[in-house]
């Protein structure tokens, strides 16, 4: 097999608004009529539309996730909701004051729980299935170890009045992209978290002090901080992933968007999805060696959604 | 037997096969080169799988996890699975029809759509709002009509005497109701008064400059005390403010209404009840008069008041908040007419007198 050195690549998507919007409007229709619940299966359809519409070395991705899978997360998630609200509102009722504090306590701590619980179930997931040319994704991370550290961050966080979340972020992402899978690819991220501080302040202040126009030089640069320090590794192999985001650019997308979205009332907000995500893809250079041909299988497969159905309600996005 | 060419992933490594795939009866053959050897894949149609296919690419998987793959361009093998296999659900995808098939669906569904966000704008939405002020607790209902009062009184001149005179007129009488009453009276040159959400009334002194006896300024509180009991100020605020309100909710926001509130409550005095909001307050309003022996005859007397005024005066805007319909006028005359001739009482009379003298200032 030939290792292809041809050195920088692109991922390309080809998405176009108005198939967006058909599934969109169908997908509405669907959930007006079912109250709702069609949810998992109208999500379904817009990631399977959005992955197979992106292309990586002239293969489309796919996403394996069905409705069904995504139904049965998503009642499980409702039962753990169920629960945890019915611990606070049998506190509450009890009109005794240290009942209601023990109930607001377990409330918090429940929730602070759930979320790298809903993390974690939702990488596997969504990791797991994701695929190019028939090789999935995997995410090998462990439950334990990450709800250690994001119980440890978050604690820390709070304690530091939030400035210590900087690091934290920082520290997620390292975890979280050192145990992600592409079959026999590796991901590393390499970001450092007092440079990312450093960055936000200088981002925050002058956004503040120019009245919000260094706000697009200030998006530009997280996305770069992102991107600038991701890397995968292919048996050795190092890629580099780099930004060519610019102030610019982002002011085009997100003026654009807002202009977008106003003037259709909120319509034509599949145009803008495909925008931003046409944005974000032709503005990410992967540089270096990559063999195309000898990716191997090595992830398991992952068919709980849980994680995912908990992730939305709690709104928390993946990457 | 005709062959397609397909790009053939064993699910095992990414190495892409160029490799043609024929169709037989009961299996699909997948034949490619390797290392110089003719390798040969039999997929059984039973297990073939589509995927859901948004463009011109027709992907199908096939087996367990890791599954093989195979993507093809051409569009006669779709002619020819239909052929072949008419009974199998490859072309079952709702979805497929919708998107390339037939733009007028789409248009129509769009319009559909469109029409159902109106209707529930308009009417679901109004609705759901009432329903959901039915279930605001008491309390959050009377600090949040604290704050809309604090807002509204800052817009009138508040008249103090005139406001404690009436206060003592309201505690002889027992309005039925759970909620504080405490009224307000402010100096305006308008005939007008109108209830807030949580048992806050507030009164003009023009209103209360032409009354002519207690039994009709407690005509006039009883019916503004049943706005307030039957939540018919926050119900109605809660339908005009609904879009707001379903924004708010849906982002968890309640600061957000209780600001949105605050802004508005001078729409207050531009609201108007609906009539069936109307008849129940006057209900309510008789009820309480009769449970405190009181002569409903002030209740005519009120709305003959406002009544006359609408014929002298253009702009009044008791009349518009209130229609007062010959209904309702004849609605109190029968009642007043059946009640049995009421006591006068001493204690209300002294408060009224109070009122009236203050009034003369």
């Amino acid at each position: 097999m030939e290792i292809n050195h041809s050195d920088s690549r692109q991922v390309s998507f080809h998405g176009e608004g108005s198939k967006l919007f058909g599934i969109y409007i169908v997908n509405l229709l669907l959930m007006i009529f079912t109250l709702g619940l069609y949810y998992p299966w109208a999500k379904a359809a817009v990631l399977r539309y959005v992955y197979q519409e992106t292309e990586f070395e002239g293969s489309r991705f796919a996403f394996h996730g069905t409705g069904k899978e995504m139904f049965k997360g998503f009642i499980k998630a409702v039962g753990i909701f169920v629960v945890i609200y019915a611990i606070l509102i049998l506190a509450v009722w009890s009109r005794n004051n240290v009942i209601l504090s023990l109930g607001m306590i377990t409330f918090y701590a429940a929730i602070l729980l759930l979320i790298p619980v809903a993390i974690h179930g939702a990488l596997k997931y969504r990791m797991s299935r994701t695929s190019w040319r028939g090789i999935h994704f995997g995410y090998r991370g462990d439950l334990k170890e990450f709800v250690q550290e994001f119980v440890i961050g978050g604690l820390l966080t709070i304690a530091t009045l939030g400035i210590y979340s900087f690091w934290f972020t920082v520290k997620l992402r390292k975890y979280i992209f050192s145990h992600l899978r592409f079959g026999n690819i590796e991901f590393a991220y390499n970001g450092d978290g007092t440079e990312y501080f450093k960055l936000n302040v200088k981002g925050y202040f002058l956004s503040l002090f120019t009245l919000g126009v260094y706000f697009f030089w200030y998006v530009k640069d997280l996305f770069a901080f992102f991107i600038d320090n991701l890397e995968m590794n292919q048996e050795g192999n190092v890629l580099k992933f780099r930004s060519t985001a610019t102030a610019g650019g982002y002011f085009q997308l997100i003026a654009g968007n807002l202009l977008i979205i106003i003037f259709s009332l909120g319509l034509a907000a599949p145009w803008a999805t495909v925008r931003t995500i046409n944005f974000i893809f032709s503005n990410i250079i992967i540089d270096g060696p990559l063999d195309t041909d000898s990716i191997k299988q090595t992830e398991m497969d992952y068919s709980d959604a849980t994680g995912e159905d908990i992730s939305d309600m709690m709104d928390i996005g993946l990457i | 037997m005709q062959s397609f060419d397909i790009l053939y992933y064993d699910g095992k490594t990414s190495v892409s096969h160029q490799a043609s795939l024929s169709l037989e009866k009961d299996y699909w053959l997948i034949q490619y080169d390797q290392e110089f050897e003719k390798q040969s894949v039999r997929w059984e149609v039973g297990q073939v799988e589509r995927d859901m296919g948004f463009n011109s690419l027709f992907i199908f998987r096939y087996g367990d996890f890791p599954r093989q793959t195979l993507e093809c361009k051409d569009e006669n093998l779709l002619i020819e699975l239909r052929q072949l296999y008419p009974d199998k659900a490859f072309f079952d995808k709702k979805l497929n029809v919708l998107l390339h098939k037939n733009t007028t669906v789409l248009v129509g569904l769009t319009l559909g759509l469109i029409g159902i966000l109106l209707v529930s704008y308009f009417y679901i939405l109004p609705w759901f709002s009432e329903k959901v002020a039915e279930h605001i607790p008491v309390s959050t209902e009377i600090s949040l009509g604290d704050t809309m009062f604090e807002n509204t009184i800052n817009h009138y001149k508040k008249n103090d005497s005139l406001t404690a005179r009436v206060n003592d007129f309201v505690k002889e009488i027992d309005f039925k109701t759970n909620y504080p009453i405490k009224v307000t009276v402010v100096h305006e040159d308008d005939m007008n008064a109108f209830a807030l959400p949580g048992g806050n009334i507030i009164v003009f002194d023009k209103i209360l400059g032409k009354m002519k006896s207690a039994d009709e300024l407690a005509a006039l509180l009883a019916h503004e005390v049943s706005h307030v009991h039957y939540r018919h100020s926050l119900k109605n605020i809660f339908r005009s403010l609904s879009g707001y309100l379903v924004i708010s909710l849906l982002f968890n926001d309640i600061n957000g209404i209780t600001a949105i509130l605050a802004d508005n409550s001078n729409m207050l005095l531009n609201l108007s009840y609906s009539r069936n909001l109307e008849t129940e307050a006057d209900e309510k309003a008789v009820e309480i008069l009769k449970a405190n022996g009181l002569n409903l005859n002030g209740l005519v007397e009120l709305f003959t008041l406002l009544e006359s005024e609408t014929n002298k005066v253009a702009t009044i805007k008791l009349l518009s908040t209130h229609p007062l319909t010959t209904e309702r006028i004849a609605f109190a005359r029968e009642v007043a007419r059946q009640q049995n001739a009421p006591v006068k009482k001493e204690n209300l009379e002294k408060k009224w007198q109070a009122i009236g003298a203050e009034r003369l200032k």
